[in-house]
């Protein structure tokens, strides 16, 4: 102290300056020791994880309750998790919504829920009332039929904005794209929001909302005997069922770049991602090596490959990150920004080259030590919230990991090589293999397809669909029709196609199916006889798995697990509608609902739409305008509450008997592909058909 | 003794009705005019170091407007000692992390370090104010960055350019017209020499606080602040340096009289040259002066209202009314007044017109307070069936309401314990106390403010929040914007 005024002193009266080597850099004083305080961490007899990190600073407690239940695939009600988790503080059994806001106000507490969780945070002194009022969201939740359809209005302007929202919109697509078929990439629409009904999210809600398997995390100004005390009074009576858990699908890997486009009609930039899904889940060993290599390429702070070329060198952006996403129920690597129209291009050009460029060679020292200096720096950092060290025992327990981990952390990171980053670089990240979402202007899209492997560049709308382009047809599906049966027949008139039809009075078809999902080859074999009878079989070696019959009036369904069923009245009435070598030539006098809805892009071949629907299912046909076969065939059947839809996409025609057939298809059903092929087509061969088939 | 004052403290602090955390801290001057504000605790590890310039966008030139906010992207280039890309780079190798961020009113530079890396953060700050890189290329990246910047928040964000279309309407004559990032146009029109200029004028230490807030050693610290700020020249002495060591020999010579040569290359202030010592003496009594700008208390003259195309979905409403500065002491009761109309569920813009109603998907209000006036800001986003008067016309039901007669006892009571709550959570992490000492310190030109925050609020009364509301909602003064979504 003396000496400062000393020199303060010698300032003022001499304006003698003490000399100061400005280029020298101050080194680093000796370190303080990082301390993670013990969080403790009890179970009570219903199920429930309670872990808690005092913290006497703040008079304030935190209490963060989460489910530890897996997400469902929500298929045509997707966003209903999200839906219903928005609704929970819409009112319960003996307040309503605007009780329930001016109680929770009226103490300056925060009360929030989401789909698998809720929090409380206020003052101590108000914790008691805030549980009141947090336990009886959670058990007594009364989703008001009025509040159900205010927030789902809510939601469908929500919906509306994200088409204006590019950064939204590029989310959607990237997971979409990344998790196809899996929770992580199904998004709420329009439609799907228009699917839930009241019954669905009270079904949710009571499935989902369950002590066992939950955790209760509880922070801030309150003891253990306190914690102890409170999760008895106000958790200890809370019963549910069994916690739903299960494993998830890894994601979408891809050969070859795909470009992803997504409309944004006005924009003056783009939002690029380069993303691919990541085999890993929260808690893998190689976790904290990918985050050491994600910090390097782009993951933090302004010294990032990412950001020193893009924004630094190039100036192509206000910001260019890479993010990791870990988490347990997928994962995904995301680099990209905001580059305007002009530089799009490079832009995807620069961040690929990035991701080679690290996969390729090793990431020199002084960018190692760089980041693993700013991660030990960003632990430190996150101590100073109680929350942080809270998370790090919910984590341990969830992730399994070591009961040690986080004291290691900064040992186990400083001990990361320049070879363990080489090592996760080319095992998970990929410069080849990646999904490129541009979100932007379409005057853009000329430039973006060199990046695309196929050469086919895809449009999503704002949720991540595949954007179906329907132009208006030039005929009428009358005309459709007649062009169909001369082309199948290889005919020029109708008048020859009709006697020519006329000759065929039975066929079979044999054909093998195969799929990823089953160890082995499947054999189908369809039949037609009489001008409109029609019976098919499925079978794996030794053993028949399906079997369907109609002789004109009547027939049945048999199955390995239903066994045989007759068919209905209305099963039969649909069948009438569609019988027949070529049904579509017998629509109109079989009473078919049918319309041509306008042409459509297939594949780079324009295809007419033909809807259809006999009562049980709605048909969409794709036949080719050049050859005027039928392409795909798409059936959506509502079974109950269900929805099934199967499509069959058709390839290599080739005459038999004078008429084209497909020899080659694939079909998906629900989460099913099969691909087929055709081994032999008879056409009138000596058919003698019976039940027993 | 130390154990038994925190004990007392905790006492107090858990029975008084008020909670308030207590912020303690030390500060005081440099000779060449910089303030230094410390507070210690070390509770974690780290140490949060920053420098708010008394620079805002209110400052500039209206030919070179977006200059402030651009200054905080270039000084991020370097210095005479730290190499391009090379200033950020040291504090993250360092463990650190560092941002900033430019207002009207000011711009605020921060590093949160490991605290023994905080002589580190010291040397960066001084290096900063003293002898930043502001050449060429560093204006050219930046200039694009800039841009960027703006397309990214402004003109891709849907209704992004909001704040600038509401601030030129209600300041017509006050700089508060334009808004921090400005206009490229200008930008790109200034030479070097506008920029070299700006830097010194506004970047001197008598224009800067200091505030240092962790886990810091208070004597150890004010060692280090006299060495690496200490040593920064006083008065314009500090441009006389500047120009220094970026004016070649002849143009130093015609400027000053005096060969380059006869100064000190490596102990500049020291110089031993009689003409030199002279010429330094001389610049450090000439203070820098600042030509502050005035506060704004004109009226906004009658309703103006304009209709906005953005690329959006769904039309939105927007309205914007002069509130005081935010040192008057009535904006403590306009705060109160924006928590009743839209703070949390319960609020009353809340309920009638996203509940009840549905009129909108959001709606908000809120006060914008800054040094020489304030705006009032009331918004929200409406469905795509309603009109933007009907939702106009719910909004006014409210305002007369709250100008007609007092808010309830529970009302009150509310927005009470929200504050209490509030305040209790607004000191957590040390960069938000460095911060809240900063501009407590600038603007009111009382740090201790942040522990006296929490009475300044116990004081407003149910009758002054209708006297606010009366005062300054002035429904035949006030911008009223319509965003409609663009013809595709």
């Amino acid at each position: 102290m003396k000496s400062l005024y000393l020199l303060l002193i010698l300032i003022l009266t001499n304006g003698v300056f003490a000399q100061l080597d400005r280029s020298q850099r101050p080194a680093a004083a000796a370190a303080q020791k990082i301390n993670i305080p013990a969080s403790q961490v009890f179970t009570t007899a219903n199920g429930i994880t309670v872990i808690l990190s005092e913290n006497h600073k703040i008079p304030k407690v935190s209490i963060d309750l989460s489910m530890g239940n897996s997400p469902k695939l929500e298929g045509n009600k997707a966003g209903l998790a999200d839906f219903a988790g928005s609704l929970l503080m819409s009112g319960t059994q003996t307040r309503s919504k605007d009780q329930l806001d001016r109680e929770i106000d009226f103490i300056g507490a925060n009360l929030s829920a989401g789909a698998t969780s809720m929090s409380l945070s206020c003052l101590t002194k108000h914790l008691d009332k805030g549980l009141e009022l947090m336990t009886d969201v959670l058990y007594n939740a009364s989703f008001p039929e009025s509040e159900v359809e205010r927030i789902r209005k809510q939601n469908l302007s929500g919906l509306q904005s994200t088409k204006a929202d590019a950064g939204e919109m590029a989310g959607n697509a990237t997971r979409a794209v990344n998790f196809p078929g899996h929770p992580l990439g199904e998004i709420m629409t329009e439609a799907t929001l228009q699917n839930i009904a009241r019954e669905d999210l009270i079904q949710y809600y009571k499935s989902t909302f369950t002590p066992q398997g939950s955790y209760l995390v509880v922070v801030g100004d309150i003891n253990r005997a306190q914690t102890e005390a409170m999760v008895n009074r106000y958790f200890a009576t809370w019963q549910g069922g069994p916690v739903y858990q299960t494993e998830l699908g890894k994601g979408q890997f891809d050969k070859g770049n795909r470009v992803i486009f997504v409309k944004k009609p006005g924009a003056v930039q783009s939002v690029v991602y380069v993303t691919f899904p990541i085999d890993i889940r929260s808690g893998h060993k190689d976790q904290l090596a990918l985050t050491v290599l994600n910090g390097i390429l782009g993951g933090g702070g302004f010294g990032t490959r990412l950001m020193q070329n893009l924004r630094e060198d190039k100036a192509f952006t206000y910001g260019c990150y890479s993010s990791l996403n870990i988490t347990e129920n997928g994962s995904w690597m995301s680099a990209g920004g905001n580059f305007k129209n002009a530089v799009t291009d490079s832009a995807i050009t620069e961040i690929l080259k990035e991701f080679a460029g690290i996969i390729e060679a090793q990431v020199t020292d002084e960018e190692l030590s760089l980041t693993k200096n700013n991660m030990a720096g960003g632990f430190a950092r996150s101590l100073e919230r109680p929350q942080t060290v809270a998370r790090f025992a919910l984590n341990t327990i969830k992730q399994k990991l070591a009961p040690d981990y986080y004291q290691n952390y900064l040992q186990q990171l400083e001990a990361i090589t320049k070879e363990d980053v080489l090592r996760v670089a080319q095992q998970y990240f990929t410069a080849k293999n990646c999904h490129i979402i541009v979100v932007g202007n379409e005057e853009i899209l000329p430039k973006l397809l060199v990046f695309d492997t196929d050469g086919q560049i895809e449009k999503l709308d704002a949720f991540g669909a595949p954007i179906k382009e329907v132009k208006t047809a030039d005929i009428s599906a009358d005309e459709l029709i007649e062009k169909y049966v001369l082309a199948v027949s290889g005919t020029s008139s109708k008048k020859a196609a009709l006697k020519k039809l006329k000759t065929v009075k039975s066929y079979t078809r044999i054909s093998e199916m195969s799929s990823e999902q089953i160890p082995f080859v499947l054999t189908s074999t369809d039949y037609f006889w009489d001008g409109g009878k029609e019976a098919s079989k499925m079978e794996m070696p030794g053993m028949v798995l399906q079997k369907s019959y109609y002789d004109g009036k009547a027939g049945f369904t048999f199955s390995m697990q239903g066994g045989r069923e007759d068919l209905k009245a209305e099963e039969i009435a649909a069948k009438q509608k569609a019988s027949g070598f070529i049904p579509e030539l017998n629509y109109k006098a079989n009473g078919m609902t049918y319309e041509l809805k306008g042409m459509e892009n297939i594949n780079g071949q324009d295809c007419y739409v033909l809807y259809t629907t006999d009562g049980l299912a709605e048909n969409y046909d794709y036949f080719s305008a050049q050859s005027l076969m039928k392409l795909r065939s798409t059936s959506i059947r509502k079974i109950g509450e269900e929805t099934m839809e199967t499509t069959t996409n058709y390839s290599d025609f080739k005459e038999v008997s004078g008429f084209k057939f497909a020899h080659a298809f694939s079909m998906t059903v629900g989460k099913m592909s099969l691909n087929g092929v055709v081994k032999s087509i008879e056409v009138n061969p000596k058919l003698v058909m019976t039940e027993d088939f | 003794m130390k154990k038994t004052i925190l004990c007392g403290l905790f006492l107090l602090g858990s029975t008084s009705f008020w909670a308030q955390q207590k912020i303690t801290y030390e500060a005081y001057d440099l000779p060449n005019g910089l303030h230094v504000i410390l507070h210690e605790e070390h509770a974690t590890p780290i140490v949060a170091v920053s420098v708010l310039y008394h620079v805002g966008s209110k400052n500039e030139n209206p030919n070179r407007t977006g200059f402030a906010h651009f200054f905080e992207h270039l000084l991020f280039e370097g210095s005479a000692n730290i190499g391009r890309g090379e200033y950020s780079e040291l504090v993250e190798k360092n463990g650190g992390t560092l941002n900033a961020n430019t207002s009207q009113d000011r711009t605020y530079y921060y590093e949160v370090l490991p605290s023994n890396q905080l002589e580190l953060g010291l040397w960066l700050e001084s290096e900063r104010m003293l002898h930043a890189k502001v050449d060429i290329k560093g204006i050219e990246t930046q200039r694009s960055v800039v841009k960027e910047e703006k397309r990214q928040r402004v003109d891709n964000q849907p209704y992004g350019s909001f704040f600038t279309e509401i601030f030129k309407r209600v300041f017509t004559s006050h700089p508060y017209n334009w808004a921090p990032i400005g206009s490229m146009e200008h930008l790109d029109a200034a030479q070097e020499e506008d920029y070299v200029n700006f830097y010194k004028t506004f970047y001197v230490p008598s224009n800067a606080t200091l505030s240092i807030a962790g886990d810091i050693n208070i004597e150890q610290t004010k060692k280090w602040i006299a060495k690496y700020f200490g040593s920064i020249p006083q008065g314009q002495a500090i441009n006389l340096y500047r120009d220094f060591i970026n004016l070649d020999d002849n143009a130093f010579l015609t400027k000053y009289s005096v060969e380059k040569s006869e100064f000190d290359q490596k102990n500049f202030m020291n110089s031993q040259n009689p003409a030199a010592q002279k010429l330094i003496k001389y610049f450090m009594s000439q203070e820098c002066e600042i030509v502050r700008t005035q506060k704004d208390t004109a009226p906004i003259t009658g309703i103006i209202s304009d209709t906005i195309y953005d690329n959006i979905q769904l039309p939105a409403l927007f309205m914007g009314y002069k509130m005081p500065s935010q040192t008057h002491p009535d904006t403590y009761a306009l705060e109160f007044l924006n928590e009743v109309l839209s703070s949390g569920s319960s609020s009353r813009i809340n309920k009638e017109i996203v509940e009840k109603r549905q009129l909108a998907q959001y709606a908000f209000s809120f006060n914008y307070g800054l040094e020489d006036a304030g705006i009032g800001i009331m918004a929200a986003i409406a469905p795509k069936e309603v009109s933007l008067d009907t939702l106009l016309a719910a909004f006014d039901q409210q305002i007369a309401a709250i100008k007609s007669s007092l808010i309830s006892e529970e009302e009150f009571q509310k927005v009470r314990n929200k504050f209490e709550n509030d305040i209790a959570s607004s000191n957590s992490s040390i960069a938000g106390i460095a911060e809240n000492l900063a501009d407590n310190h600038v603007y009111y030109g009382d740090a201790n403010r942040v522990n006296t925050l929490l009475s300044n609020y116990q004081k407003v009364t149910r009758e002054d929040i209708l006297r606010v509301a009366n005062t300054y909602l002035t429904q035949d003064a006030r911008v009223i914007l319509y965003y409609l979504p663009k013809e595709k």
